[in-house]
């Protein structure tokens, strides 16, 4: 039974083969280091150039360097004072939320609890882009709907004025509170339920329990959640394009926009304020991974303990209450009213028989430009997963699994763009495409190129979560069965990954789809996308037309998800045989 | 026990001076054996000797830092010659702690896995497979889906996979640890019976005593990264070189004294304490000197009411303790200023406070290595 190890190696004609499957293993590895690194590095170097180019004006490369560019910011205090007190009130306001419905759903007997969790989710597929549309249409002082109403019934004033700085961080607050909800919810379940049980043992009281013991536990995590919100809140764009441009309000990074897409363009100017802005984000997403990585008292093992629940009473309903005021307000109440709006031919609070129409949305479907952006979208999503998982599975696998040296320094760059803010990574890759000596800016590539590289940290963490919860034993099996690296994925690796390569398939292509803040830069006359489309519509023609696309755009999403979903749950089956 | 199994045709595993360290901390340093064709050497050590670490290395799933490792006589790993081969080239097999079962393939698939890779097929392939199962006897679980086996089928089904491909070299890393001990002393007499059938060499990494004595042709005992002795189970367990072999491998009381007399040619030696007491013992070739440590098994101490006569090791104790432990029961005296432990079957009555005679054959007294 037993053969000699050498004749073994003549039986698999080992040697030469293997050596070259071994150089096709490296080159596959270097090859996406590279491409990584030119994804990450090549905007953010044309930016930093951008923003410290004081030399002759339209002369690239620059004929002289300096910091003036950054100087002048100092003559726009409008913007970065409006930037700061949206960003500090709605970073409240979300984690506001967050807390309140974390607390909620994770220590008290509400009812209907995991509906509730599921619910708390909805915010973010609903998108804050949608959600400006929606509040916009409520909130808006003269014919917002809300406002309408109010006048009819008790006075003249309006009642709320969702354009203001205070409207504005309302909207973002919404759908970033179910950001901050995910992340408090993940802390507040990971603490042992023994440690204020030990508090309560000893004779604490509820409340001195909860003072002493519960909350000096989560306040790291709260504080993580809150660096994260606030750096997401300040890279933001889309509510404040919506809402605040009209009556000429910016932040910066709609203040980016303004100053790269009015003529003259002042480019020096936007480049300074963009990597002013990656800086500040860039320091705060530091913090964040420096807190969250100290390992502070709280359990960050991913392991879930099933918290101590407190017995509520009658109060109990109240707190549902207050949990579903904020699904209504941040989901629920935005797609009702950009439905109302869509059939209606003028927009108005008070329904008519006479005034609901399906015009608008025929009118969607028969626009040429709006269909084409549509397919664009679609199909530019399709290629943005498909190459998207392709490549961040293999950077996770990379990352997490390979002795590729310089591995640590991948994952930051694969990470890295997750600091800088969509537009201002756009408006870098605008000023590098432009003087690259292929012709792809202006068209699908440079759109493509731009997803890749801002969602390659979404694919990364999906893909990575999976990878890491794989046995690494696993393959080292395959390996010691005499498995080459390429069989050992194609036969170990892929089909254990595939969920998590599925979910981040998804979430790129989702995320794709709705993308913004890169393509209004990016996107050239013959390569429209439907996001910006919207953004376009919302500004040049009219609100119900755009609540029309908005929701054909939600629901091509929705019908993907579903359509997808259960393919997933197919391939899930055929995957794991009959027992 | 004692004879060594040997297959001249299975390969031989040779490990010469081998170090291991990660980020800077040596968790191999220096590590010489040889498993000779057709033989289970079982490492053996407490978390953290480096056994793991060793045996990863002679896979090629863990890159040394020097040294040299041999498969039939052939250098897989050579630090001085610049030889690496990839673990994949390697062609052994090997058991791993977690079994490693593919949860997405089903057992027939995870036991053909090694078979298809070196592109067998067909009948054979379905042949092979049929046999492997059928000696772990798991024959009527092929088509069952690997992530729907108990822990001990697992075990079966990753030992099944480990033999189908008819290696000559396997590696067992704790392949038992994760079963209950009533399934790990079955499977440790299985697997003994199975590694002689099939006259392959196999390295078998534990922490378990029980499971090294009984299991193994020889024993490497490491800790801290060194091998601290290496011989056969008997070997090891009667005459420990160490303080740590002996306390590690069974339990033993350690006594130190002056040396006062020895005896080359017969092998004897005996030591008094600081308080007198005279214990003679053997020296199991090892160097005398002026003050020594001896070894005493906790099983080889004996307690009775009267002096035992012709007897040279016997000196009159007080019961400080005594604790029931079901097959043995363990009692503590007081000798010499410290506590001796015996643990004896039936025996006499300890109890508390009471005085009694201990006596211990010299030839179990064993002189360690300073």
């Amino acid at each position: 039974m037993a053969s000699t190890v050498a004749g073994r190696d003549a039986h698999l004609g080992l040697g030469e083969s293997r050596a070259r499957m071994r150089m096709m293993e490296i080159v596959a590895m270097a090859t996406v280091a590279a491409m990584v690194a030119g994804l990450v590095l090549y905007p953010i170097y044309y930016l930093l150039q951008a923003a410290l180019d004081v030399g002759l004006p339209d002369t690239r490369p620059p004929t002289a360097y300096g910091v003036d560019n950054f100087v002048k910011l100092l003559d726009y205090p409008a913007v970065l004072w409006n930037t700061l007190v949206v960003t500090c009130v709605a970073t409240l306001l979300a984690l506001l939320f967050g807390f309140v419905s974390a607390w909620i759903l994770t220590r008290t007997n509400v009812p209907f609890r995991r509906t509730l969790d599921q619910l708390m989710t909805m915010p973010y597929y609903v998108t804050p882009l949608l959600g400006a549309l929606a509040w916009s249409l409520l909130g808006a002082p003269e014919s917002g709907f809300i406002n309408q109403v109010w006048r009819k019934f008790f006075g003249t004033e309006a009642l709320i004025d969702i354009t203001s700085p205070m409207g504005i961080a309302w909207v973002m607050a919404l759908f970033e509170g179910s950001v901050a909800y995910v992340m408090i919810s993940a802390v507040m379940q990971s603490m042992d339920p023994a440690l204020e049980e030990a508090s309560a043992v000893m004779g604490g009281s509820r409340w001195r329990t909860m003072w002493r013991i519960t909350l000096p536990l989560v306040a790291p995590g709260v504080l993580g959640a809150a660096i994260f919100v606030f750096a997401e809140m300040l890279g933001s764009f889309s509510v404040a394009l919506v809402l605040g441009t009209p009556a000429r309000f910016y932040v910066i990074t709609t203040a980016i926009y303004h100053f790269v897409s009015q003529y003259p363009p002042r480019i020096a100017l936007a480049a300074a304020m963009g990597a002013s802005l990656f800086a500040v984000m860039f320091a705060m997403l530091w913090l964040y991974r420096w807190l969250t990585s100290r390992n502070s008292f709280v359990t960050v093992s991913g392991k879930a303990f099933r918290p101590r629940v407190m017995d509520m009473g009658p109060l109990r309903w109240v707190l549902f209450g207050v949990v579903v005021l904020y699904v209504l307000a941040s989901a629920i109440l935005p797609v009702a009213t950009l439905l109302f709006a869509a059939l209606q031919k003028l927009a108005v609070a008070f329904p008519a028989a006479s005034n609901f129409t399906l015009d608008h949305f025929r009118q969607a479907f028969s626009i040429n430009a709006v269909r084409t952006a549509m397919l664009n979208s679609i199909l530019l999503a399709l290629v943005t997963a498909t190459l998207g998982v392709m490549m961040t599975g293999l950077l996770s696998w990379i990352i997490l699994r390979s002795r590729l040296p310089g591995r640590g320094v991948l994952e930051y760059l694969a990470m890295f763009p997750q600091a800088v803010p969509r537009i201002v990574f756009a408006f870098g890759m605008m000023w590098a495409w432009l003087v690259f000596p292929l012709p792809v800016y202006g068209t699908f590539w440079v759109l493509l190129i731009a997803y890749l590289t801002v969602f390659m940290p979404l694919g990364v963490r999906t893909i990575s979560g999976v990878v890491l919860q794989l046995d690494k034993s696993l393959d080292e099996c395959g390996q010691v069965c005499g498995a080459s690296w390429w069989y050992r994925m194609r036969t170990i690796t892929v089909p254990l990954l595939r969920p998590g390569l599925l979910a981040a398939w998804l979430l790129i292509f989702v995320a794709s789809v709705r993308e913004l803040g890169a393509s209004i830069l990016l996107m050239g006359p013959d390569s429209k996308v439907m996001t910006p489309a919207i953004v376009e519509a919302w500004f040049s023609s009219s609100s119900e037309l755009t609540a029309a696309m908005a929701l054909i755009q939600t629901v091509v999403i929705t019908a993907m998800m579903v359509v997808f979903g259960l393919l997933a749950r197919r391939l899930a089956q055929h995957g794991a045989p009959a027992q | 026990m004692t004879t060594t199994m040997s297959n001249a045709a299975a390969p031989t595993i040779e490990v010469e001076n081998l170090c291991v360290r990660y980020d800077g901390v040596m968790a191999v340093e220096s590590v010489s054996f040889t498993a000779a064709g057709g033989e289970q050497l079982t490492l053996l050590g407490p978390s953290g000797c480096g056994k793991t670490s060793t045996l990863r290395a002679v896979a090629g799933l863990e890159r040394p830092t020097s040294g040299a490792i041999r498969i039939g006589g052939r250098a897989v790993y050579d630090r001085a010659a610049g030889i690496n081969v990839r673990t994949e080239q390697r062609g052994m097999s090997m058991v791993f702690q977690s079994y490693a079962i593919w949860p997405h393939m089903t057992v027939f698939e995870n036991v053909a896995y090694g078979l298809r890779v070196r592109k067998e097929g067909g009948a054979a392939l379905a042949a092979q497979v049929r046999h492997a199962l059928d000696l772990v006897k798991m024959g009527q679980y092929a088509g069952r889906n690997a992530s729907a086996l108990s822990g001990g089928q697992q075990q079966r089904v990753a030992l099944a996979r480990a033999i189908a491909f008819s290696p000559s070299v396997i590696l067992f890393d704790e392949p038992l640890s994760n079963l209950d001990a009533k399934l790990r002393s079955e499977m440790r007499i299985e697997l003994r019976e199975l590694q002689r059938r099939l006259g392959v060499t196999s390295l078998y990494v534990t922490h378990d005593l029980e499971e090294a004595l009984a299991m193994s042709d020889r024993i490497v005992v490491m800790r801290a990264g060194v091998v601290e002795q290496s011989g056969t189970p008997v070997d090891i367990y009667d005459f420990p070189r160490t303080a740590f072999v002996a306390d590690f491998v069974g339990s033993a009381n350690l006594v130190a004294g002056d040396v006062v007399a020895s005896d080359a040619d017969r092998g004897t030696v005996a030591i008094r304490t600081k308080d007198g007491l005279v214990v003679h013992g053997v020296t199991h070739g090892r160097l005398v000197e002026k003050a020594g440590t001896i070894s005493i098994r906790t099983v080889h101490l004996a307690l009775s009411a009267g002096r035992p006569v012709g007897e040279v090791n016997v000196w009159p104790v007080q019961i400080v303790r005594s604790v029931f432990l079901g097959d043995v029961t363990q009692v503590h005296v007081l000798w010499s200023g410290q506590e001796l432990v015996i643990r004896q079957i039936g025996g006499l009555p300890a109890i508390v406070g009471e005085f009694a005679y201990l006596h211990v054959p010299s030839d179990r007294c064993t002189l360690l290595e300073t």
